[in-house]
């Protein structure tokens, strides 16, 4: 049963970590950059949240479109003034870069809104369970797994079936090629970050709900995304939304299986340590990951 | 004997270099009797402990060109040996450091066989992976005193053989003692054949691999060498401060500046570390100082902090020195 508990919960927010994750795969297929800063861009889409929640009053699942589109400007402006002069650089400049970004974006939080730990604490779900057969669901869970589930979807639509979306696509398999077919590749890496930028905001949006914003939620929910990168193939759609539900079914079965086993050492505490050793493991012993396409 | 003549040997710098590197030595040496404050000396001390873990990484991460941000697991290793085998046996620093070097050369060529399957992004990742992983253990660990850390026992007679002493200007002879034997160590090294075949790697690892460079084996022996460096500074840190925990030895953040400092002063380069160390931990100590006595401005250093990496690695990569280059180029 709390095996069985612990599943249920765990693909619900496995599909959030895909959602959040979606954005660094989608970033890494079109132009091999990892967006260190992507954990922030979530921050950021928690705080839009919380303070259109604060100040209007305004339900906190109706304030998503303010922090997508936060996310998506974010996106889109450190493409513009950023990642457009990392480009030229050598590989290590690139990852330092985003690093500064990710630097700058935490401790703007820190300036703006402080170190306090902040949750919403009105709102139409907001401390609200249901129960399905033997199981009981936060609502706010539930919302942001289905509403996740959704983002997702649209998202893949975009990509896989249009026709914006397919040149896209190309640009992340062939750049050259896509050029000489006529793609503006350097609009297609800006979509891409504005892509990015906004689910990773819809992701913040639906976080804010049932867990804790401060200036440095960031970096923990980057490596969860790392994590899902890693195991569904850097750059591979279809595979991060399995590795997104997977790293979460891990990450909510671990400490049961501590609690089965009476261990106390295997905690709750050591949970996401344990997504730090699947990426490890992952990337060393299957680089392309489980899924992967691009090596 | 060759290979200290070769550390010793600062014969291919230009002139203004050695002057330059003449006068900073003389200052150094004289600089705990110019009247200064104790806080300017803290930041001295800080200033030369940073330049040695730059150092460190810019054997792996300069010369051969990996990302690499996990030191702060190397950092903590030195800093708990020195502190547990002090706390529980009484171990003289002198025998616990070498051991905590020991250890973190063992502890890095486990950790690194597999890590240096791993290339570009998957391997920086994969370092902090590693390092976030040390740290989640040690911050449950009750036996080293998880997250609360660890207090060293204070001598009521200062002590040479625990590196216990009541003035600051002897913790400041001990780094630079150590300081310049990682400079002298370093001049050794870009001129070894490990130097030359890591930045053959660097440019190009197909070549380097065809003319019969082992580059895994290659990587791990820079990445430990980093590792021993780090070490070194973990033990001074854990004699200097008396107390350390997790947060302060192990934190992301520290792996960062230190990568980062190497990186903003000039990697691949002697000179770049020192530079970048003598640019960011005044600029973090004298604004945090600053900054910490008005209240609503925490995060502002950190702030500008963060433009200054943008900016050098959008415009220039090669960091302090590689502009001083450009300058001197454009003068000849």
């Amino acid at each position: 049963m709390l095996v069985i508990d612990a599943l249920l919960q765990g693909i619900l927010i496995g599909l959030l970590f895909a959602l959040v994750a979606l954005g660094l795969t989608v970033i890494f297929g079109v132009m091999d950059i990892v967006n260190f800063a992507h954990g922030e861009f979530l921050m950021l889409g928690m705080y839009a949240v919380y303070w259109t929640n604060y100040f209007l009053n305004i339900d906190p699942l109706l304030a998503l479109p303010v922090s997508a589109a936060l996310g998506a400007v974010l996106g889109l402006a450190s493409y513009y003034w950023l990642i457009r002069y990392l480009l030229r650089g050598p590989a290590i400049a690139q990852l330092f870069g985003t690093f500064g970004l990710m630097l700058f974006l935490q401790y703007l939080a820190m300036f703006l809104f402080s170190a306090d730990y902040r949750m919403i604490d009105k709102g139409v779900l907001v401390g609200k369970s249901y129960s399905i057969g033997p199981f009981i669901f936060e609502g706010t869970k539930l919302a942001a797994g289905i509403l996740s589930l959704i983002s997702f979807a649209v998202v893949y639509y975009f990509l896989y079936k249009t026709k914006t979306g397919k040149a896209l696509q190309a640009t992340a398999i062939n750049k050259e090629a896509a050029t000489y077919m006529g793609i503006k590749t350097d609009r297609m890496n800006a979509l891409a970050w504005v892509i990015g930028g906004g689910t990773v905001g819809i992701a913040g949006g639906l976080l804010i709900n049932f867990y804790y914003a401060y200036p440095m939620v960031g970096i923990l929910f980057v490596m969860i995304a790392f994590a899902c990168v890693a195991l569904g193939g850097f750059g591979s759609i279809k595979g991060v939304f399995y590795a997104g539900i997977l790293v979460g079914i891990l990450e909510m079965m671990f400490p049961v299986f501590g609690q089965l086993i009476g261990s106390d050492f295997l905690g709750p505490h050591f949970k996401f340590t344990v997504v730090y050793l699947a990426y490890f493991i992952i990337v060393v012993v299957r680089p392309q990951g489980l899924f992967g396409w691009k090596n | 004997m060759e290979k200290l003549k070769d550390a010793l040997d600062f014969s291919d710098f230009s002139k203004t270099e050695r002057i330059c590197f003449i006068i900073f030595t003389i200052f150094l040496l004289v600089f705990p009797w110019l009247g200064v404050g104790s806080f300017v000396k803290t930041v001295m001390i800080q200033f030369m402990l940073f330049s040695l873990f730059g150092m460190g990484w810019n054997t792996i991460g300069g010369y051969g060109g990996q990302v690499e941000l996990g030191k702060a697991q190397y950092v903590g290793i030195g800093a708990y040996t020195v502190a547990l085998m002090m706390v529980w046996w009484k171990v003289p620093f002198w025998i616990s450091m070498p051991i905590g070097i020991l250890i973190a050369l063992g502890y890095s060529f486990i950790i690194g066989y597999p890590l240096f399957r791993l290339k570009g992004h998957y391997f920086a990742i994969a370092t902090i992976c590693t390092s976030l992983v040390l740290k989640d253990i040690f911050d449950n660990w009750n036996l080293v005193g998880a997250a609360k850390g660890i207090e060293l026992p204070i001598h009521e007679h200062p002590d040479f053989l625990y590196m216990q002493f009541k003035s600051d200007t002897y913790y400041y002879y001990f780094i630079m003692g150590l300081f310049y034997i990682a400079i002298f160590y370093m001049n050794w090294f870009r001129k070894s054949k490990l130097g030359y075949q890591l930045r053959m790697i660097k440019d190009d690892e197909d070549a380097a691999e065809s003319l019969g460079i082992d580059i895994r084996w290659c990587k791990i022996k820079a990445y430990s060498i980093a590792s021993a460096f780090v070490a070194v500074g973990g033990g001074f840190m854990a004699v200097y401060n008396l107390y350390i925990d997790p947060a302060s030895v192990m934190e992301l953040s520290l792996s960062i500046k230190i990568a980062l400092m190497a990186m903003l002063g000039g990697a691949a380069s002697l000179w770049g570390p020192i530079i970048g160390a003598a640019f960011l931990v005044p600029l973090d100590r004298f604004l945090g100082s600053w900054l910490g006595g008005h209240k609503g401005l925490t995060g502002i250093d950190f702030m500008i902090y963060a433009m200054l990496i943008m900016i050098v690695s959008a415009y220039q990569p090669k960091g302090i020195w590689g502009i001083i280059e450009q300058f001197r180029k454009r003068g000849r």
